[in-house]
């Protein structure tokens, strides 16, 4: 006999095993698809262009229709199909894709390479096509943006599969509404998310042994580590309601965490990332096996990191050439190693608004004087 | 009391009754595990900003989130910055519940929490002892085509508690703050299908209202209500009881009005206790379906209230005339100290109820924790109940003590004494430890329950069936309580079969009589005995 808090099933109960089967039916089902699926061209398009391309809301379309998957760049077989299957969740995905880089973009600010988006397509540039620990950072904070993103709009009520949908669904659900509420629904974010992300991933069928089939390995890994960060930093919210406001009758919800915890999270875990190699039986294991095993929680990489220092079109390395640095700081964002020592330039800006006073949203009064900003860019 | 049920039952019998209420138990139980969903349901809203067009044109107009007169809205406040909208024509508009989704009677109450997503701005932070000032309004309509109509305006201020996760140093821009529930509102009744809520935070710079509040960058509404199935369950389970309840509380008093003596004090509270609990069983909550009762919440915890200081003044009646010593009892007055505790204590809490619940009558929005004057008198009284039960539970465990002393000294004197008197404290032993088990019992399983309820936070699953713990606990702990007080009118009533030959079964006050009269007979005979209850009557002095 199991007994389990259901809301902490999906994630602390089996997923490992049921991944593990996922991925054989999955590739599976997808073989045939992929028999006339042709090689991915060298600067390979991803979903996160999702993030960057706006999405027109789904009341745009007729249920079923074609046009709004079609037209999206970036998806992979598995993931057209499902986007024809959920149509209304790709809005959501593309907001969690971008929140997943953005979050990125603030993490890695004071890194020589910063998350910066390079274009439509492939977003991240070539950069990504190396098994680094930024890839795997990459991976894993976007994962995690989608399942904040679908968990929210569930719970909001915005999606048709779950929770309290908008469009209404068969007869059954106002009476299950009258009877049980909503139910809240943030593990669905968990599942779609990994039917989601992991279907490009799991769709392909490389050799045995292959580069590919580490780094498939590697990305899967990432995906679910990410995953797992919104749900593990997602807390117990309670509120007590009983007689007299006594705790005799309490209510509890779970409630996801601010992002900006996630990708600190999640910078950590860039930070403690373990380099792995793929072995004779097709699992990825240690370089250094004196270390830990990485759990399901923890991010994973295959490659080196590229040098970001220098442009460099064969890796996508944008390089640190014009980027801003702190002359004071000895850190990453200091200018002897931002500009890895090949010296910087100064600039001057004069700022004009100051002494602003603010309300609480919007309205700003500011004064207008002229302050001079010493500024480093790098040569 | 002398001779109950109870004690002229044989064993056999005895187990037969507790095996029956034993396997009621396990029912109220089950019918709160399985068939019932959880107790409540929690919505989520993130509110839609609209922007107040035509403030001056229309008064009362409501801003509606969707649909066909849907407000003009942005998506984010850098929006509003760039389109230089002020924070004064800024409106939060919530609608309860989502689109194609109707509130019903059934749901019984709502309330409402709101919270801030409040990012820290260095030059734009939450001030110390913040407040927020919030012109909030409610209006419901039954027709999706229909005209709003107010229920409810109000200025309120809330305390903005928030602190950063990090120390304020390391903190970077736009990072948010993590801040505490705010409760926004409390409805006693569901009457209507659509509720609006708008929410303004008026800023006035001259009053240093909504000043220093930090950069709100979202307002989310948590709504929660009881469950509709929970509501069905549980009206179910209370007309059930009712009568129950009712039938033995009639043959109880038909009982004792049998009999010729006129009902002594441990008889009567019996009875009241009975009357309390139907009190609270009576299925009136079945009118708020029909009829828009907004004092039905306030109405229940009156009703608890009264059953809880009914149960606790019983326990001290009960221990008192099971003391089994000479002073004579029954009358109520003889027990203001141990009452008088339970009494004032009810009263604060009712006080403070009122003060909380009675005032949402009028006001849903209102709080008394939202100001200082208020919090400090809800803590006052909640206090002063505190000490109250203290006392109280001080005094009954000194009476607990005191029986189980007399016991064990009536227990080494039991042989040497006449049949009658054996019987008689026999009885009174008996009936007592009979009734400390299953009290304990009950409150133990109380407290376990109320603990799992804390500590859980949601269903538990079990080979695929899921049973909701926190319904279970409620119909499980009210079918107890429902099932203590049938079995203590059942039990406790007096018996028609005789104690001896010689002796009928008289009330006690002629039994405490013949009592004395024997002791002071009996006296030298056994003359031990004599300077054993001296010695125990010192002790207890």
């Amino acid at each position: 006999m199991q007994i389990a808090q259901s809301w902490r099933l999906p994630v602390e109960g089996r997923p490992s095993r049921e991944r593990r089967t996922m991925t054989g039916i999955g590739l599976l089902l997808t073989a045939a698809v992929l028999s006339s699926y042709t090689q991915l061209p060298a600067e390979a398009s991803s979903w996160w262009s999702l993030a960057l391309n706006p999405i027109q809301r789904p009341e745009m379309y007729i249920i079923g229709a074609q046009p709004l998957c079609s037209q999206l760049t970036g998806l992979s077989p598995g993931q057209r199909k499902l986007c024809q299957l959920y149509q209304d969740h790709m809005v959501y995905i593309g907001e969690g894709a971008k929140t997943g880089i953005k979050e990125c973009q603030h993490q890695f600010k004071q890194r020589r390479w910063n998350c910066s988006t390079v274009d439509n397509t492939s977003v991240f540039g070539r950069v990504m096509q190396i098994g680094s620990r930024e890839t795997a950072f990459t991976y894993a904070v976007s994962a995690a943006g989608v399942v904040n993103a679908i968990s929210r709009a569930c719970r909001e009520g915005e999606l048709s599969t779950c929770g309290c949908s908008r469009t209404p669904r068969p007869k059954d659900l106002p009476r299950d509404w009258l009877w049980g509420g909503c139910g809240d629904n943030v593990e669905y974010g968990y599942r779609f998310a990994k039917e989601f992300v992991d279907a490009r991933e799991r769709e392909k069928n490389y050799p045995r042994g292959s580069e590919e089939q580490a780094r498939t390995l590697m990305n899967l890994q990432n995906n679910e580590a990410g995953r797992r960060a919104v749900y593990k930093l997602a807390d117990v919210a309670c509120k007590c309601h009983g007689v007299s406001g006594s705790c005799s009758l309490k209510t509890c919800w779970l409630q996801l965490a601010d992002f900006r915890k996630v990708g600190e999270h999640l910078k950590e875990k860039y930070d403690s990332a373990a380099a792995m190699r793929l072995n004779r039986k097709n699992k990825l294991e240690l370089v250094n096996s004196r270390f830990n095993t990485p759990t399901e929680e923890d991010l994973v990489y295959i490659d080196q990191s590229p040098d970001y220092c220098l442009r460099n079109e064969t890796t996508g390395s944008l390089g640190t050439t014009g980027r801003l640095c702190n002359k004071t700081s000895e850190g990453m964002d200091g200018c002897e190693l931002m500009c890895c020592g090949r010296g910087y330039d100064f600039k001057t800006v004069q700022v004009e608004r100051c002494h602003c006073k603010f309300h609480w949203c919007c309205f700003v009064k500011c004064k207008k004087c002229t302050e001079i900003v010493d500024q480093y860019v790098c040569k | 009391m002398a001779g109950a049920i109870i004690e002229n039952m044989s064993t056999m019998k005895l187990c037969i009754v507790g095996g029956i209420l034993f396997v009621f138990q396990i029912v109220a139980f089950l019918v709160g595990g399985l068939i019932a969903p959880d107790p409540t349901s929690v919505l989520h809203s993130t509110a839609t900003k609209c922007i107040d067009v035509q403030k001056n044109h229309h008064k009362t107009k409501w801003f509606m989130p969707w649909g066909p007169n849907q407000c003009e809205k942005i998506s984010s406040f850098d929006e509003a910055l760039k389109r230089q909208i002020e924070a004064n024509d800024i409106v939060f508009a919530v609608h309860i519940p989502f689109i194609s989704k109707e509130m019903s009677p059934w749901f019984q109450f709502m309330l409402s929490i709101m919270q801030l997503d409040i990012a820290f701005k260095s030059n734009n932070f939450i001030q110390d002892n913040a407040t927020v000032t919030l012109d909030v309004t409610m209006a419901y309509r039954n027709d999706l085509n229909g005209k709003w109509i107010e229920l409810a305006h109000s200025l309120e201020q809330r305390k903005l508690k928030c602190k950063l996760p990090t120390p304020k140093t390391q903190v970077t821009e736009g990072q948010y703050y993590e801040c505490d529930l705010i409760p926004l509102m409390e409805l006693g009744s569901v009457a209507h299908k659509y509720y609006l809520v708008n929410i303004r935070l008026p800023v006035n710079e001259r009053k240093k209202i909504n000043i220093g509040i930090g950069e709100i960058k979202d307002l989310k509404l948590t709504t929660i209500f009881q469950n509709g199935g929970f509501t069905k369950v549980w009206f179910a389970m209370k007309t059930f009881l009712t009568p129950s309840i009712l039938i033995i509380m009639v043959w109880y008093w038909r009982r004792i009005t049998m009999m010729t003596r006129s009902p002594i004090l441990l008889e009567k509270i019996i009875f009241a206790l009975g009357i309390s609990m139907t009190f609270i069983n009576i299925p009136v909550e079945w009118f708020s379906i029909g009829f828009n009762w907004t004092w039905m919440l306030l109405f229940g915890d009156i009703r608890q209230g009264i059953f809880y200081a009914m149960l606790l003044s019983f326990w001290i009646v009960f221990c008192g005339e099971h003391m089994m010593d000479q002073s004579e009892r029954n009358h109520f007055s003889r027990y203001w100290k141990q009452v008088g505790p339970i009494a004032f204590g009810s009263c604060c809490l009712f006080i403070f109820d009122m003060c909380e619940r009675g005032v949402q009558l009028k006001n849903p929005f209102y709080s008394i924790w939202a100001t200082d004057v208020g919090t400090e008198l809800a803590m006052a009284f909640i206090i002063v109940a505190g000490i109250c039960a203290c006392l109280y539970f001080g005094f009954l465990c000194f009476m607990v003590f005191q029986v189980f002393r007399n016991i064990s000294g009536k227990r080494s004197k039991l042989p040497a004494m006449s049949k009658t008197r054996r019987l008689h404290y026999e009885g009174l032993i008996f009936r007592f430890k009979f009734f400390m088990l299953i009290t304990l019992a009950c409150a133990a399983l109380s407290v376990i329950f109320f603990i799992t309820s804390q500590v859980n936070e949601g269903p538990w699953t079990w080979d695929e069936t899921t049973v909701q713990v926190n319904s279970a606990f409620f119909t499980g702990i009210y079918g107890m309580w429902n099932l203590y007080v049938f079995a203590l009118m059942f039990l406790y009533a007096p018996s028609h079969k005789n104690y001896g030959d010689d002796q009928s079964n008289g009330d006690l006050r002629v039994n405490s009589a013949e009592e004395l009269q024997l002791t002071t007979t009996i006296t030298h005979a056994d003359g031990p005995t004599e300077v054993f209850r001296l010695a125990g009557k010192e002790a207890q002095e």
